[in-house]
């Protein structure tokens, strides 16, 4: 009520640096504190190397958070990506292996068919749950809890858990361990997603009727949103970024693993939920989720390189998700609403 | 939709024809359609024997699955589940091995066994409550992080190693001993779980709360509950619940295993909602509770028999939850 003359007053210090916080957001602010503490306290962090390292783990998840990040602005949910990542891993490369065999010579070919067939592994996935979600009215999360426990099994009946060797060397070592003016070739994979899903969010008709779906769904489709489609869309978008995620990390690796980590799923929101993409639909930025997927790999880099066992790692890990989305909550609430 | 949620599950069944009572009696038509296929191709799955295992196997997850429920009635889930009973397992193996290693009393090991697990259990509940209902942070951040927190707690303890040598009294107590003949302890326990819950949610102020949480905080809030509390409660009950499976998981096994819960959490998680806890909270019960873990398990034991791969069976798992899923959510919507 008094804020009206608050706001003639001349601001105090204080005021000055909260508000100037309250500009920056509270995740960029986290992560510019935390980035700045890490290169005084600890030695390496600033090296080259070690920045490369972070760069590249990053690039995975971020991709995979932008395509969870999606779902999750639509309302929905997917749980079904850690699955997704092991099953255009396994596919892509069975394919390679074989179209090999087939046609020895033609590089391009067979690497075109693997990641064809990768990103379609991947989109078949997205098109069950966006199809389940959408036209059978089935709760997202035991569609992608199913989703999850089938792509699972697949990838694992495709090989027997045994990882898949023999892709095309020029695969492995031009875009998988390759460097392309210094940087590893995932980070430009990565940079060019998070580009076309914020042009998406920013400039199409597309990223808006998502917003609107998930903000209120009767309200988008009384104004004319055809939803169900756009659902459809959202979670098939969501599944070929978790495949083109699975395609960069095979290609790093140098083999298919039908098991490559049971926590990608739940890394994935964790990044997205940090950012502040709401789990109850409509608010999400891709540019945030990035920042989030950068702030969870660098602190754990920084444990790394800090040699705090692996095991005590987790337990810390759990805590700064909590706690950051703690905080964020209580800023919001006691943010000024203008 | 919401309007269903209003609605007691029995009386909107009501008057719908037959395929309405084919709908209302879908999850059991289910079972018994899979029993008799399964028969066809393997008679023991009918036998006495394999009937009192299906039981027997049961009374753990229905446990797990009941936690689940009563945060799941609340528009919550817990995704610590998991990894919380592998950190009670661990945690209470290894103060009974080490009390048994001094020597103390049988009494003393098992009290301090209990104390431990359900200690452990009701701090992890705390943990969630309070972050949920007082801080109002989302149930599934929340407990993405106390699973973190507990899966290093469980592997930090542990070494990463499994405890053996927990003591005999414990598995005697809590697994094999026999104290009815023909009930095997589990199942007894179970049981008696399953009544003081029904007790619970059906005739205390507490538990008939928890369904007006669910299906209308605001209400819930205006009507003068101590909404925050009774929710930060159902979190602790989850928890409780879970320590009590723990415990009994440990008194089979023998040992605190590090990996104890591994798919119990989604497990407990579609066991629930598989038998028509709803996810959007308020509609539930443990009769839904019971029909959900039987399914599940009948489903696993049946393909056990029938020597399907571990692979194939987490396929077709998959597929059946999706079915149940939609089936249960036709039977809402219609009418």
């Amino acid at each position: 009520m008094s804020q009206g003359f608050d706001a003639l007053r001349p601001a105090t210090p204080s005021q000055r640096l909260y508000r100037a916080y309250a500009k920056l957001g509270f995740l960029p602010t986290v992560l510019i504190i935390l980035v700045i503490a890490l290169a005084l306290f600890v030695p390496r962090f600033l090296t080259l190397q070690n920045i490369f390292n972070v760069l590249r783990s990053s690039s995975y998840l971020v991709i995979l958070s932008a395509g969870q990040m999606i779902v999750l602005i639509v309302g929905g949910f997917d749980l079904s990506v850690g699955a997704v990542v092991p099953l255009a891993s396994v596919v892509s490369a069975l394919v390679m292996v074989w179209a090999k065999g087939v046609m020895p010579d033609q590089t391009a070919g067979i690497v075109l068919l693997g990641v064809l067939s990768g990103i379609g592994s991947g989109l078949a996935v997205g098109l069950i749950n966006g199809l389940s979600v959408a036209f059978l009215k089935v709760s997202p999360f035991i569609v992608t809890l199913g989703t999850l426990s089938i792509a699972t099994g697949v990838a694992l009946l495709l090989t027997n858990g045994i990882p898949v060797y023999g892709m095309p060397q020029s695969y492995v070592d031009g875009f998988g361990r390759g460097l392309w003016l210094e940087l590893p070739t995932a980070v430009y994979l990565a940079a060019l997603v998070v580009a076309l899903v914020w042009f998406m969010q920013n400039f199409t008709r597309m990223g808006r009727y998502l917003y609107a779906i998930g903000g209120n769904l009767q309200a988008a489709i009384v104004s004319g949103v055809r939803a169900k489609t756009y659902l459809v869309i959202a979670y098939a978008l969501c599944s070929i970024l978790a495949a083109i995620s699975g395609l960069a990390l095979t290609a790093q690796i140098g083999s298919g693993q039908a098991v490559i980590s049971a926590q990608l799923t739940l890394e994935s929101i964790a990044a997205a939920v940090i950012a502040g993409v709401s789990l109850k639909g409509g608010v999400g930025k891709v540019e945030m989720v990035t920042l989030a997927a950068f702030f969870l790999l660098i602190l754990t880099d920084a444990m790394d390189l800090l040699k705090i066992d692996p095991r005590i790692q987790t337990i810390f890990l759990g805590a700064v998700v909590v706690m950051a989305v703690a905080l964020d909550e209580m800023a919001k609430r006691r943010a000024p609403v203008d | 939709m919401t309007d269903a949620a209003f609605v007691p599950r029995v009386g909107a069944d009501r008057g719908r024809g037959l395929l309405g009572w084919l709908l209302t009696l879908s999850l059991p038509l289910l079972m018994g359609t899979m029993e008799l296929a399964v028969y066809a191709f393997e008679p023991r799955v009918l036998s006495l024997r394999n009937i009192v295992n299906v039981l027997n196997q049961s009374s753990y997850l229905v446990l797990f699955a009941s936690a689940q429920m009563m945060v799941i009635l609340t528009r919550g889930f817990d995704l610590s589940l998991g990894t919380t009973v592998s950190a009670i397992s661990v945690a209470s193996a290894l103060a009974m091995t080490g009390l048994a290693a001094a020597n103390a009393p049988d009494l003393l090991v098992v009290a301090a066994g209990l104390i431990v697990g359900f200690g452990f259990g009701a701090l992890v509940g705390l943990f969630n409550g309070f972050f949920v209902s007082w801080l109002e942070i989302n149930p599934f951040v929340v407990t993405l992080g106390s699973l973190n927190i507990c899966l290093g707690l469980a592997t930090t303890i542990s070494g990463g190693r499994p405890v053996f040598n927990v003591p005999d009294v414990f598995s005697r107590l809590f697994y094999n001993g026999v104290l009815i003949p023909g009930i095997s302890i589990p199942l007894m326990i179970a049981i008696l779980v399953c009544l003081g819950l029904h007790f619970l949610l059906n005739h205390t102020i507490f538990g008939r709360s928890l369904y007006l949480i669910g299906n209308n905080p605001r209400a819930a809030y205006i009507a003068g509950l101590p909404s925050k509390r009774f929710l930060g409660l159902a979190y602790v009950a989850c928890s409780l619940l879970a320590a009590f499976g723990a415990l009994m998981l440990t008194a089979r096994t023998g040992s605190g295993e590090p990996n104890l819960g591994g798919s119990l959490m989604l497990e407990s998680i579609a066991a629930a909602v598989i038998g028509g806890v709803s996810l959007q909270g308020g509609v539930g019960g443990v009769g839904a509770v019971i029909m959900g873990t039987l399914f599940v398990t009948m489903l696993s034991n049946s393909m056990d028999l029938l020597e399907f791969g571990g692979y194939a069976q987490q396929i077709l798992l998959g597929c059946v939850i999706i079915v149940a899923i939609f089936l249960d959510r036709l039977r809402l919507t219609r009418g």
